[in-house]
């Protein structure tokens, strides 16, 4: 199973020493917290309620706490600069080139369903990019196309086609349609690697909308040479390009606390890092090795394909033997967060059922005891909003029970004196303070790095505007972080009780969610919170200010989802100067270059059909229509019957035009080329007008007369 | 008004809009083609003059064969005159998923247990002692 070369060890034993620091940090402050808040409660923790109520907090509180020590951490590292096991020291002082031939790299951009045009403007950019290293020859990309979308998988063929005619890349830009999409995203790159993973050292592996900066491609490369016991190294990418108030949020987020939790994560797990899935570059020889993710047996959401590979395959190129490190310092990486609530509910929702099925690879043997804790990890990312839902409803119930329960003041055990209940408000008080302090105060170090650097803090439009958008940030996360919290403990529980999820497209626009789609999406979350609310005020008024912050979340988050995805709304706080990111104070080249490729005008066309029709332009334009088909690997003649089938598809799509088809019909044409050049010779024959009109073969009144 | 296509008779009066629409047909046609200007104009009148202006199938046919004559009709190939390849050669390799043993206590016990049998009641080597 090793067959790497053996790790460094002065950073396994520096890794195992931060992990001992870490618990004790961690355990130590929640022993006493959980003590804190027995001591607080009526019966001191002694009822079944209480002692639940005691061990879900405890949970939480160890959860928030290795958040803040990991931001504390990494305030640490970046504030000392010196980390003497940081990779890209690895390179430092080189040049941009890679001096070995044979180090040659696959850029995997692995599609489904995508904006073609956004898809190709971002491979122009990286592609572009690259050349301006004098490295290009050592890269070269792949587009791994999983589309089901017959339209979009013509349109593909075009942009690649017209790619490689205007930029002189044929041979080093290519395109491979699976026409199955097993395994998803991970079956994707599986079959990208037993096709070719031979022809390369090293894949890097993006997302539909990631952009990385040549530079920092090259030298991932140049890492990856001078360390050969790194497997896979994951650089953080930046969120940018959004417009919508909730993803300018994120992303500023993103810009002025990742950092510095980057720096942290590295800090505790040296190389048993996390992959995230893009913006990485693997090693591919043990990566085909050894990576490939298994089927979990069973049915239901918690068998079949692993939705969330990427932690599993780390692990496993770990137990290997080799070293996954997170390059944290190393920038020109970036990528493109949900536009809205319900965006990001709906990646969640895969990510969820994807984490939880990491439960049953825990135990796994051969993993290393930090990837069983990033397992965990991931699984209490959602966990932690069940069981945050589950101290909020305990602490309810506690309030109602005391109120139609009397105290019992005499225990079962014979004493002179009742046990009288004891209020302690400086302790509640104490306890809620620790957890405020654990949760902002990372906001304050990283604003703290932040002025270091720049005292004028000119990337985020300057020191008041970098607070303001701090505190702006924080409300808009209190306040719809009850909503996050009620979608994804449903989420939690749905996997749990066997309730599936599609691998549906990520929404990559910036389009807003509709007063109709906010309702329809929260309105159950809307009466629950109005039923919780009612009936603590009703029975416990004292009670309901506690919990009030929480209702009221809930009550609003239908506008608070309507309004948050609004692009206007976070154009007018970008032209306020608010939540300003650096990319948008100093435009980087490659981030340019994307916003002009996307504005590239379309090629001229003599027919009045759109890009997106290409299925229809596969059928009639005659250049399309011969790119696919010299596309189409072979052909094979198929039974009587299926011709048959065939043949009735054709007439059908002539006799009632194209809109009579379903795209599963659609398909079945595409992929025969016979049928395709049938369709496309009679179609040109049509005598009907209006028939000829449905193909697009009738001129717009301008070109048509003399 | 256009004028009176090259045919020996003249256009047949009640059906102006038949050659109107044959000629447009035949005329996207080579549009879409991408032929060089003259070129592809030059197909279009010849297809046109040979179908006559009854009906676009007929010249739609006759253009089809013109360019096939003219070697035209060969769709998109690459400099080697081949149809084009989104692809480069394969050069297949494995990757397969290696065996997971999730519930490694079970398999333990099975270890021990299968190493206690063998221990019990495996071959014994003679090492000179009876």
């Amino acid at each position: 199973m090793h067959d790497a070369p053996m790790p460094n060890p002065s950073w396994n034993r520096a890794a195992s020493w931060r992990r001992v620091l870490l618990i004790t940090l961690v355990l130590l402050p929640t022993i006493a917290a959980a003590r804190t808040m027995a001591a607080l409660l009526p019966s001191r923790g002694g009822t079944a309620l209480e002692f639940l109520l005691v061990a879900v907090f405890a949970v939480l509180f160890a959860w928030i706490s290795v958040g803040f020590w990991t931001a504390s951490m990494g305030f640490v590292l970046l504030l000392f600069k010196n980390n003497r096991f940081s990779v890209s020291r690895a390179c430092e002082g080189m040049d941009m080139s890679i001096p070995d031939k044979s180090a040659r790299t696959a850029v995997l951009i692995p599609i489904y369903n995508e904006d073609v045009k956004r898809v190709m403007a971002g491979l122009r950019t990286v592609y572009t990019s690259i050349g301006k290293t004098g490295s290009s020859d050592r890269f070269d990309f792949f587009l791994l196309s999983d589309t089901t979308d017959p339209d979009t998988w013509v349109e593909e063929e075009e942009g690649w086609h017209r790619f490689c005619r205007e930029e002189n890349a044929s041979g080093r830009v290519f395109y491979r349609r699976r026409s199955s999409n097993s395994r998803r995203k991970s079956g994707n790159v599986a079959d990208f690697c037993r096709r070719w993973g031979k022809n390369y050292r090293y894949m890097i592996v993006f997302d539909a909308d990631s952009v990385m900066a040549g530079t920092t491609m090259v030298r991932m490369v140049q890492s990856m040479e001078a360390r050969p016991d790194i497997g896979i190294l994951q650089t953080p990418p930046a969120g940018v390009n959004r417009e919508t108030l909730i993803a300018r949020a994120q992303q500023f987020a993103n810009h002025v606390y990742g950092p510095m939790f980057a720096a942290g994560l590295h800090f505790w797990q040296l190389g048993d890092a996390q992959y995230w899935g893009h913006n990485a570059i693997i090693r591919t020889e043990p990566f085909m090795k050894h990576c490939q993710v298994p089927r979990l047996p069973g049915k239901g959401p918690l068998g079949g394909d692993i939705l969330s590979h990427d932690f599993v395959e780390a692990a496993l190129m770990r137990r290997a033997g080799y070293g996954v490190w997170l390059a944290y310092d190393l920038g020109g990486s970036w990528e493109e967060t949900p536009p809205t609530l319900l965006d990001e509910l709906k990646r969640d929702r895969r990510w969820c059922q994807g984490n939880l099925q990491h439960m049953r690879l825990i135990f796994t043997r051969g993993l290393f005891p930090t990837h069983r804790a990033l397992f965990l990890n991931g699984i209490l990312s959602y966990g932690s909003a069940l069981l945050w839902l589950a101290f909020l409803l305990l602490s309810s119930a506690q309030a109602v029970a005391e109120v139609f329960f009397e105290p019992v003041y005499f225990s079962g055990t014979k004493t002179l004196f009742p046990q009288w209940p004891v209020w302690h408000p400086h302790w509640a008080l104490t306890l809620l303070g620790s957890t405020a302090v654990l949760l902002f105060l990372p906001k304050l170090f990283s604003m703290i790095l932040i002025l270091l650097k720049d005292p004028s803090a000119r990337a985020f439009g300057g020191r008041t505007n970098l607070a303001s958008g701090i505190l702006l940030e924080v409300g808009l996360s209190t306040l719809l972080a009850p909503v996050r919290m009620i979608f994804h403990s449903l989420f939690v529980v749905a996997t749990l009780f066997g309730k599936s999820v599609g691998w549906g497209t990520q929404s990559r626009g910036d389009r807003g969610t509709s007063w109709g789609e906010a309702v329809s999406a929260h309105w159950w979350g809307t009466l629950f919170g109005a039923a919780w609310g009612g009936l603590v005020y009703l029975t416990n008024p004292s009670f309901f200010p506690w919990i009030s912050p929480i209702v009221a979340s809930l009550l609003l988050s239908a506008p608070l989802s309507a309004f948050t995805s609004r692009s206007s709304l976070g154009k007018a706080f970008r032209n306020a100067g608010l939540l300003l990111i650096p990319e948008e104070v100093e435009f980087p080249a490659e981030l340019a270059d994307l916003e002009d490729n996307l504005l590239r005008p379309e090629p001229y066309t003599p027919f009045p059909l759109s890009r997106k029709n290409g299925f229809v332009r596969a059928a009639v334009d005659p250049l399309v229509h011969s790119l696919h088909t010299s596309l189409l690997l072979r052909y094979k003649k198929k039974a009587p019957a299926r011709e048959s089938a065939l043949e009735g598809l054709v007439e059908k799509a002539l006799a009632k035009g194209p809109g009579s088809l379903t795209q599963r019909e659609k398909m079945e044409i595409l992929k025969d080329p016979r049928h395709l050049a049938e369709l496309h010779r009679r179609v040109w024959e049509l005598e009907n007008r209006d028939a000829a009109a449905q193909w697009g073969l009738v001129l717009p009144a301008a070109d048509s007369g003399e | 008004m256009t004028s009176i296509p090259e045919t020996g008779t003249n256009t047949p009066a009640g059906f102006p809009d038949e050659w109107r629409y044959s000629r447009d047909r035949v005329l996207l046609y080579v549009r879409a083609l991408d032929l060089p200007p003259f070129r592809g104009l030059d197909l279009a009148v010849e297809s046109l003059k040979a179908a006559g202006p009854t009906s676009a199938s007929e010249a739609m046919n006759k253009l089809r064969e013109l360019l096939a004559e003219n070697g035209l009709d060969r769709g998109i190939l690459d400099e080697e005159g081949r149809h084009i390849s989104s692809m480069p050669s394969l050069n297949r390799g494995v990757m397969v998923a290696e065996p997971l043993d999730r519930l490694p206590w079970k398999s333990a016990l099975g270890r021990f247990l299968r190493r206690w049998r063998r221990n019990l009641f495996g071959p014994w080597e003679t090492n000179g002692h009876a």
